[in-house]
């Protein structure tokens, strides 16, 4: 495994090297920690936090795994800890929507006046990302991991710690659910 | 493999066969079957769909502040920990030489005694209880001096 330049520079100390890895992660892991925490203030605090324990254990970690895993897996303890802590329901357990609760999608930035086949784009968008938010965490973290971070089954292995067969049949089960509250949105069709 | 069963497994393969997950073999039986059986094409079609849809959704923005916060914060973290390192480098060979100091200074203090007496004829009893009280005073007086010290540096450090 070829090891980045800027983790190589990290171990050695190099601040310098954290700043960019900081700056290069930044909407991938905050987009991880918003999918598992759901809001934006929690998953900020916990984004600081985990750049902070990298910067604490950054000697620990082993350069022949990938470093994506690694970070991500110290993002995930940090996130799993917070929700067991703040939010005492199980991590199995489908989200609780409170009345007073946006979706994600209303809570994602919109800087432009769209047209309209944004607009449908957007909705339908708002429809997903709603009924993934509706998902139990456990299901939430694995199709984040899968569909935005693009990783494999093995890497998903690695950051949840569980053997490959547990992430199929968890992202299977999670597609399903997925589907299923769709449907019961009254989304048949194509949700893209 | 009959029909029905073939069906079946496949059914069960699509939306991991859409996640893109399948290992070669599977994906090929996925295929081959997909294309003889509209059913399951159908189906494989919608959760392309989802798994599109999933990859697209937009990807929120981490705000300037909490990025400029979290640098400044680790950066914040690391020199104090550096400080805690480069205080420690220090520490250490000072308590190491102030306990050997402790543990031979008593031997020491025998031996100058006997030789002022020796020497220049001033008698000094070496007292175990004078030297006890001066020993503690001395770690006392040394334990307050670095309280201060670190306190009056974590002042510093949270006014700076």
């Amino acid at each position: 495994m070829v090891l980045d330049a800027d983790v190589v520079q990290l171990r050695r100390g190099d601040l310098d090297a954290l700043t960019a890895l900081i700056a290069r992660y930044q909407n991938r892991l905050y987009r991880y920690l918003l999918r598992l925490v759901r809001e934006p203030a929690e998953a900020e605090d916990l984004f600081q936090q985990s750049w902070l324990r990298v910067a604490e254990k950054i000697r620990t970690y082993d350069p022949t795994r990938s470093f994506d895993s690694w970070l991500f897996t110290v993002a995930r303890n940090l996130a799993l800890d917070h929700l067991r802590r703040v939010h005492p329901q199980s991590l199995d357990e489908p989200a609780l929507r409170g009345t007073d609760s946006e979706s994600l999608a209303d809570r994602l930035p919109s800087r432009e006046i769209l047209p309209l086949d944004r607009i449908l784009e957007s909705e339908r968008s708002g429809k997903l990302a709603a009924a993934l938010s509706d998902l139990p965490a456990t299901y939430r973290e694995v199709l984040s991991l899968r569909f935005e971070e693009e990783m494999k089954l093995e890497e998903i292995a690695e950051v949840l710690g569980a053997p490959l067969s547990t992430v199929k049949t968890r992202l299977r089960r999670s597609l399903a659910q997925l589907r299923g509250t769709l449907e019961s949105y009254g989304f048949h069709g194509d949700p893209s | 493999m009959n029909a029905p069963k073939e069906h079946e497994k496949v059914r069960s393969l699509l939306s991991l066969a859409a996640s893109g997950v399948l290992d070669s073999a599977e994906e090929m039986s996925v295929e081959s079957h997909a294309r003889n059986c509209p059913e399951c094409a159908a189906e494989l079609e919608r959760w392309q769909a989802l798994a599109g849809g999933l990859r697209r959704l937009p990807t929120p923005q981490l705000s300037p502040f909490v990025l400029q916060r979290s640098v400044a914060l680790v950066r914040e973290a690391q020199s104090a920990a550096d400080e805690r390192r480069a205080t420690l480098r220090i520490l250490t060979p000072l308590l190491a030489l102030s306990w050997f100091s402790t543990i031979f200074s008593w031997p020491l203090f025998k031996l100058a005694s006997g030789a002022l007496r020796v020497v220049l004829g001033i008698r000094v009893e070496p007292d175990w209880r004078v030297f006890a009280f001066f020993v503690v005073w001395t770690w006392l007086a040394a334990g307050v001096a670095a309280a201060m010290l670190s306190s009056q540096q974590r002042r510093d450090r949270r006014l700076a």
